[in-house]
């Protein structure tokens, strides 16, 4: 059973209904005391990275998010914005504090100097990192998601990358530690190759 | 999309064609799903537009539907926005309310994102080669040119522009290349060429000779059978790197 985090920042319904189509039980959570409860959970999010982490605040999610990913070690997907706030700290909208489970800060894409369009949207190809890649098993040696977003953070930066991406510089497109996930990609709206990625996940 | 019923369009002149669950089965629209990068559902009803209705339709065609989507047409306020999000669409198209509601335009950039707004430009020439912009299902003209339009679209900070031709809307002939590669040139945001796809080769022209980084048909001629993977294949034979996946998955 896995539990989808609701925090008020938008997405959930195409998660869901991948997961349906997948024949994977799930259900939506909203209070502080599920978190704790849950066997696998999953951090969606599209938006603001300081309005996440202040929704976060209000409802009382931090410290059960903490303890159920650190110490209860359940595994967690955090999906766009909700892999982003796996990371240390965002420049997005002023400096703002993430859950620093993964090392590296959110900066945006600098589309002057790399000579690239902002935000980068479409599909790209993931490259994954040789011997973190449980959630592409039989994905082979690289595979194309959709992306969308503005903000990134840098392959150079983190710990904890499993696929990587090119977009005028080399960016995190996953990470994985331990039962930690994310995806900077919507692997529910990547087609078979992001439906593959969310089955490996719900049968770790 | 109208009321729940899918329309084909020739010029903006509309035409009913069938509920869901024609389309589902006379275009088998659950496997088309499979071959798209992208969709785009359009509220193209004429007058007051009902998001509620809109919504519940967009909810029962994205129930298979494992691609972004961006939906829109109608919208006017934040509630009409976050309803439409709600109702599994990542992002929101927005036409009228570039000219009479900048301002909300700036709150949904701001509240979602810029990454989370497509700006819809249609645009009409006329014969003496003038060209201007149409709002409310292409039925005023705003007086704006097309340079001016998407300024405004670049001002208000929107990620997209989908940008249709309403002279070869429904035609089949071909996208308006010509002042396709003119925006595209001057434009910082990425344009979706919009208007006249009908055979296999113009959506690799709209990229190849037009520069458009993407290209995209509302002509349900183009959905018949396999033809939306046939515009697939023939993009790839003409050089172009398109993302690839498994088309006949099916969980």
């Amino acid at each position: 059973m896995i539990s989808i985090l609701n925090y008020g920042m938008g997405n959930i319904r195409s998660i869901r209904n991948a997961l349906n189509f997948l024949g994977v039980e799930h259900k939506l959570i909203d209070k502080p005391e599920q978190i704790l409860e849950s066997k696998k959970l999953i951090l969606p999010g599209v938006g603001s990275f300081r309005l996440a982490m202040e929704n976060m605040d209000k409802k009382k999610f931090i410290d059960p998010l903490n303890k159920a990913v650190l110490e209860k070690k359940i595994p967690v997907l955090g999906i766009c914005l909700g892999m982003q706030l796996m990371a240390e700290e965002s420049e997005e909208d002023g400096l703002t504090k993430g859950f620093g489970w993964i090392k590296g800060t959110i900066k945006k894409f600098d589309a002057d100097k790399l000579k690239i369009k902002v935000p980068h949207v479409g599909f790209n190809t993931v490259i994954f990192e040789k011997g973190k890649n449980t959630a592409y098993k039989g994905l082979g040696e690289k595979s194309d998601y959709y992306y969308v977003h503005s903000y990134r953070i840098s392959y150079d930066d983190c710990d904890a990358v499993s696929g990587w991406t090119e977009y005028g510089e080399k960016i995190v497109g996953s990470i994985e530690k331990e039962n930690i996930f994310g995806t900077q990609y919507h692997p529910e709206k990547s087609q078979s190759n992001g439906l593959i990625y969310l089955k490996n996940f719900a049968e770790l | 999309m109208k009321n729940g019923s899918y329309q084909l369009s020739r010029n903006f002149n509309l035409q009913d064609v069938g509920d869901l669950s024609w389309l589902k089965k006379r275009y088998n629209f659950d496997a088309i799903a499979f071959s798209i990068d992208e969709l785009i559902v359009v509220n193209v009803e004429r007058g007051e537009k009902n998001v509620d209705v809109f919504c519940e339709n967009l909810l029962r065609l994205n129930e298979n539907c494992f691609m972004p989507i961006a939906a829109g047409g109608g919208i006017r306020s934040m509630d009409d926005a976050y309803k439409i999000l709600d109702s599994g669409a990542e992002k929101l198209i927005v036409n009228t309310p570039l000219v009479t509601q900048p301002d909300l335009v700036k709150s949904l950039v701001k509240t979602f994102g810029s990454q989370c707004i497509i700006a819809s430009i249609d645009f009409k020439k006329y014969e003496d080669g003038k060209i201007d912009v149409f709002i409310e299902n292409g039925s005023k003209p705003t007086g704006q040119t097309i340079e001016e339009s998407v300024k405004n679209a670049h001002d208000l900070k929107c990620g997209e522009i989908y940008l249709t031709s309403m002279e070869q809307d429904g035609t089949g002939y071909g996208y308006d290349l010509d002042v396709l590669e003119k925006i595209v040139s001057s434009s910082k945001i990425p344009i979706i060429a919009s208007g006249g796809a009908g055979k296999y080769e113009h959506f690799a022209d709209g990229i190849q000779k037009a520069g458009a980084p993407a290209v995209s048909t509302a002509n349900l001629f183009n959905f018949i059978a396999d033809g939306l993977i046939e515009v697939r294949k023939t993009m790839i034979d003409r050089g172009l790197d398109m993302a690839s996946w498994d088309l006949g998955f099916r969980g």
